[in-house]
């Protein structure tokens, strides 16, 4: 039986998951200033004498993001090894101490570290958590892993290095990424042994897992050398419990509906689309790869305000209950109902409370009318993102990647009446699973592993390197592109084993190759490739029968 | 508006001349490298576009193809014309300050009419963007400063009767590199004198010689042409470590040069050192352009940069008298040159395209009138992929008076009936329209 809880703003869920349908479920409110807290009240509401048979766990939690959201972070010393090039003053969360030394585009090492520049670095004792980055250290990893060793010899621990965080291009972003580990280390790692020994007290032995913002998992323990890939993990949930419920293969965009939010995502034969870059964590650019998708502060319990010309704003703002279930003020259910787009609680009390504004139908619809606009704003921007994706070959230039949405996905709470208006303003079928309801406790119980990493090889210099791994090689004779994806995915096997994840299929997911000529000589080759354990859900749902309200009031569909 | 850069990138990984070839898939594999690794593109003063296709008229608008130019091209060239053209739009439609089309394949070796390849270029993309600026948005005055080492003689033959555009050219001295031409006295038609100016330099001149030859010159031509709009042909095979040519510019060099001209638009053409200029020139020219700090921007390797030899500033001094001259002199000059060549003027081109072996002769009549006249080219070519060919092409500015239409279109048809021509065709510049006879 598989276990999932997912902490969100409102809400922490809990399922469990046996023979592809929902055993258990429960729901209950978040305890924000201590999540753990709201963890375990839904875990004993869930378990009820289930726990021996628990084989797995994964979390979802906001423990990460509310530290980053929040500003509590460890202080964190910051060595990069920047090089020639863009000044990176003001490109990262604290002033950076800079080393010199230099790694070029090509893995080459013109410029060693001069220690004797950075005396005050080594007679000066550290103390707590320490991250460091190097311009192209993924194409040698040499000069970071030496200021790295120097770190810990003087004291800081733990200390990230960032290109082994992340094997992809792009210096700023790998720094930021280790920068934002390191400070979210010690918390993180608080959380989880609490974790291990509430599960260990509740005699769940199953190994534990935390979902990733890629909506993969990671075995507690690694998770805490990456605490920072557990940002934004809600998305994420929501995302993986919608390739649960449906797994739209058409085109889709899937909309989650929940009381404050509305999160946003596009699919493609089945899978959610990856967004080409990392998140973005309080405005610095990170490499903590998510999915493509947008949170709009629009949900069922949105505030909604009349203005002074007649026309309605619906949210950010969230104002509790809507009145046909006991709420004081109007929200954007109340106009749902009151349109005949959705029926629940005292439909009357929702018609009259929005016809304080005017003829109830009329203004209804403008406030609905205001929401599925600010909806389609966003999905417009996001295809506009989209479609804007760089393009680095003429083929792809001719084939063209625009995304054409053919159907509308609706999950979570506010959901039906919301997609309906939406789908017939912009003429598209609706899907409306059910089940909807903890769907992101089940996207995260459901959720598999993701492991990916890259392989550079360059012939003239006659070494590959795995930037993950930290290690530059020699390169075997008769390299190829067939020799290049076997090392690449005996590397992944081997983590695969060593992490005790179950076998997956390994996918190659980007190649690049060039014949290269250096100087008037030399010819060489350059091949760029990734691969990945093959990301998604371990299975989809069947049955679904039984949606739930707060506090684990079960009701039958 | 802020400081900002539009950034059309695209470093066309699956084209090529041949394997091997300067003009390969690797050239801007180094820069993409070194641009991602900066995080350039995550910098909010600058944001990222991508290329479209332009379209055929687009190019006709500059080319007249023989047989037809949709047959001489590939997709790729398609791709960087339209480049350029997404920059343009950036621009003028005031999402950016500034743009930068990092575009291959290149153009400035193209001339108007085209029978293959020539110096890496099928289609010249600054010059068809210029016509797309003028058609769509009304653009009169255009200033083209090349700054790439080789003599931008496709963009000087688009542009020679044209004295709404100055194009200025600094270049290695054709006495010592392709393609051979771009001396001071090659300075334009005589309705166009002194807007076209050929600045050779000596080799091994440095960022010194350079800037003396900017703020002496180039910066004070531009001062007074007061141009709508100004445009780099941003080649980057001055640089020391270049293996086509023998120049000593660094990645410093361009990128105070890029700050100084404060191009409006630049694109990509030369450059072919591409591991050791090509990633830091680029970072420093897109910096410069974005406004930003360019001062850390310096190759890991300068044992190769040499100081300049001691006569470059000597030449750089000759050309800012010599050139001078003939630019604030131009009016007086035009006058007398009209007044000498009664209505019509002439001239006989030999055009070699080193890429495919073709040998072009033409013969260029312009024919003035008070619009500004037209133009005519009688072009024969042997050893093209469509075997000889020849054509007889009249070209109309956009300016041309109904009467000079008239006359060009009788003029096509008597030489129709020669049957000497292969091809007789009109180039309607304004519409990109070719009508064959
Ligand atoms: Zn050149
Ligand atoms: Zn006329």
């Amino acid at each position: 039986m598989l276990l999932g809880i997912d902490v969100g703003g409102t809400f922490t869920d809990a399922v469990i998951i046996a023979d592809g349908k929902v055993f258990a479920q429960a729901k209950t409110a978040t305890v924000h200033e201590n999540v753990l807290q709201g963890i375990l009240r839904a875990l004993d509401m869930v378990l009820q004498g289930n726990d021996s048979q628990i084989t797995r766990v994964v979390i979802s939690s906001t423990i990460v993001t509310n530290a980053l959201t929040e500003h509590q972070l460890d202080p964190v010393f910051l060595a990069v090894i920047a090089g020639p090039g863009m000044n990176v003053k003001n490109k990262f969360p604290v002033q950076p101490y800079e080393v010199s030394g230099y790694v070029d585009h090509r893995g080459k090492v013109t410029a060693q570290i001069d220690w004797s520049k950075h005396t005050d670095l080594l007679n000066t004792k550290g103390k707590g958590a320490a991250a460091v980055s190097g311009k192209f250290a993924v194409r040698d990893p040499k000069l970071e892993l030496e200021l790295a060793k120097c770190l810990r010899k003087n004291g800081y621990d733990p200390v990230f290095c960032a290109s082994e965080l992340n094997g992809e291009l792009n210096f700023i972003r790998r720094t930021n990424s280790a920068y934002f580990a390191a400070a979210t280390y010690k918390l993180f790692n608080e959380f989880a042994k609490d974790i291990l020994q509430a599960l260990t007290q509740r005699k769940i032995n199953a190994p534990v897992y935390i979902l990733k913002a890629d909506g993969g998992t990671l075995p507690l323990n690694e998770a805490m050398r990456q605490p920072v890939e557990a940002v934004f993990t809600g998305p994420a949930a929501s995302v993986l419990g919608i390739e649960a419920l449906v797994a739209p293969v058409l085109p889709a965009i899937s909309l989650d509906v929940g009381g404050t939010t509305t999160d946003i995502a596009f699919w493609e034969n089945g899978h959610p689309l990856m967004a080409k870059h990392g998140a973005v964590i309080d405005g610095f650019p990170t490499a903590v790869r998510t999915f493509h998708m947008r949170s709009i502060g629009i949900g069922g319990d949105s505030q909604v305000i009349k203005q002074s010309d007649g026309t309605y704003r619906v949210g950010p703002q969230r104002i509790g209950k809507a009145v046909a279930v006991g709420g004081k003020e109007v929200t954007l259910s109340d106009a749902l109902i009151t349109c005949g787009l959705v029926h629940f609680g005292d439909e009357q009390a929702a018609c009259e409370a929005v016809g304080k504004f005017g003829e109830a139908r009329v203004e209804a619809e403008k406030i609905v009318g205001n929401a599925v606009q600010q909806i389609m704003g966003t999905i417009d921007s996001m295809l506009a993102e989209w479609a804007k994706q760089p393009v680095y070959t003429v083929e792809d230039v001719i084939k063209g990647t625009e995304f054409k949405p053919e159907v509308l996905v609706g999950v979570g709470g506010g959901a039906p009446g919301l997609i309906k208006a939406l789908g017939e303003k912009m003429r598209l079928p609706v899907d409306i699973p059910t089940g909807g309801m903890v769907a992101n406790a089940i996207g995260a119980a459901l959720s598999r592993p993701t492991l990916s990493a890259a392989l550079r090889a360059d012939t003239t210099d006659g070494y590959y390197i795995i930037p993950e791994s930290g290690r530059k090689e020699k390169l075997p004779s008769n390299f190829g592109r067939k020799k290049a994806e076997q090392v690449l995915k005996e590397y992944l096997q081997q983590k695969t084993a060593e992490w005790n994840l179950p076998d997956q299929d390994v996918e190659l997911v980007a190649y690049e190759f060039f014949n290269t000529i250096h100087g008037y000589y030399d010819s060489g080759e350059i091949f760029n490739l990734r691969m990945q354990l093959k990301p998604g859900i371990l299975h989809k749902l069947t049955v679904v029968d039984k949606e739930l309200n707060i506090d684990g009031q079960e009701q039958t569909l | 508006m802020k400081n900002t850069l539009g950034l059309t990138f695209f470093p066309a990984f699956d084209w090529y001349l041949s394997p091997g070839h300067p003009e390969r898939q690797e050239r801007l594999l180094y820069t993409r490298d070194q641009l991602e690794e900066e995080g350039l593109f995550d910098c909010e003063e600058i944001k990222e576009y991508r290329p479209r296709l332009a379209e055929i008229h687009d190019l006709q608008r500059v080319h007249v193809g023989v047989p037809s130019i949709a047959r001489l091209i590939t997709p790729a060239h398609l791709t960087s014309a339209g480049g350029c053209l997404v920059a343009a739009d950036a621009v003028m439609q005031k999402e950016v300050k500034r743009s930068f089309a990092l575009v291959r394949p290149p153009g400035h070796h193209a001339m108007r009419v085209v029978h293959g390849i020539r110096g890496f270029c099928t289609i010249n993309i600054e010059t068809i963007m210029v016509e797309y600026l003028r058609t769509k948005y009304g653009i009169n005055k255009v200033a083209v400063v090349d700054t790439d080492v080789h003599h931008g003689d496709g963009s000087q033959d688009v542009f020679y009767h044209d004295p709404n555009t100055l194009y200025i050219s600094f270049h290695q001295d054709g006495r010592t590199l392709y393609p051979g031409t771009g001396f001071p006295d090659e300075a334009g038609s005589p309705g166009a004198w002194g807007t076209t100016i050929n600045l050779p330099l000596l080799p091994t001149t440095g960022d010194e010689g350079l800037h003396r030859l900017f703020d002496g010159l180039i910066a004070p031509m531009l001062e007074d042409f007061q141009p709508d709009i100004i445009i780099n042909s941003a080649g980057q095979d001055n640089h020391f470590s270049d293996p086509l040519a023998n120049m000593q510019i660094t990645a410093q060099g361009y990128a105070r040069l890029a700050d100084k001209l404060k191009a409006d638009i630049a694109v990509l053409e030369g450059g072919y050192s591409v591991e050791s200029a090509l990633p830091y020139v680029n970072t420093g020219i897109i910096l410069a352009m974005a406004g930003l700090d360019y001062s850390r921007v310096v190759e890991p390797d300068l044992s190769e940069l040499r100081p300049q030899d001691v006569r470059c500033n000597q030449r750089v001094d000759e050309l800012i008298k010599q050139s001078g001259e003939i630019y604030f002199n131009r009016a007086k000059m035009q006058k007398a040159m009209m007044d000498k060549c009664n209505g019509v003027w002439t001239r006989k081109k030999h055009i070699y395209y080193d890429e495919e072996g073709i040998r072009e002769e033409q013969i260029e009549t312009i024919r003035y009138c008070s619009c500004g006249g037209y133009f005519t080219l009688k072009t024969a070519a042997e050893g093209t992929r469509f075997g000889d060919q020849s054509a007889f092409i009249v070209c109309l500015p956009r300016q041309a008076c109904k009467k000079c239409r008239d006359k060009a279109h009788d003029e096509a048809l008597k030489e129709k009936k020669t049957q000497k021509w292969m091809y007789v065709l009109i180039q309607d510049i304004a519409t990109g329209e070719i009508e064959t006879v």
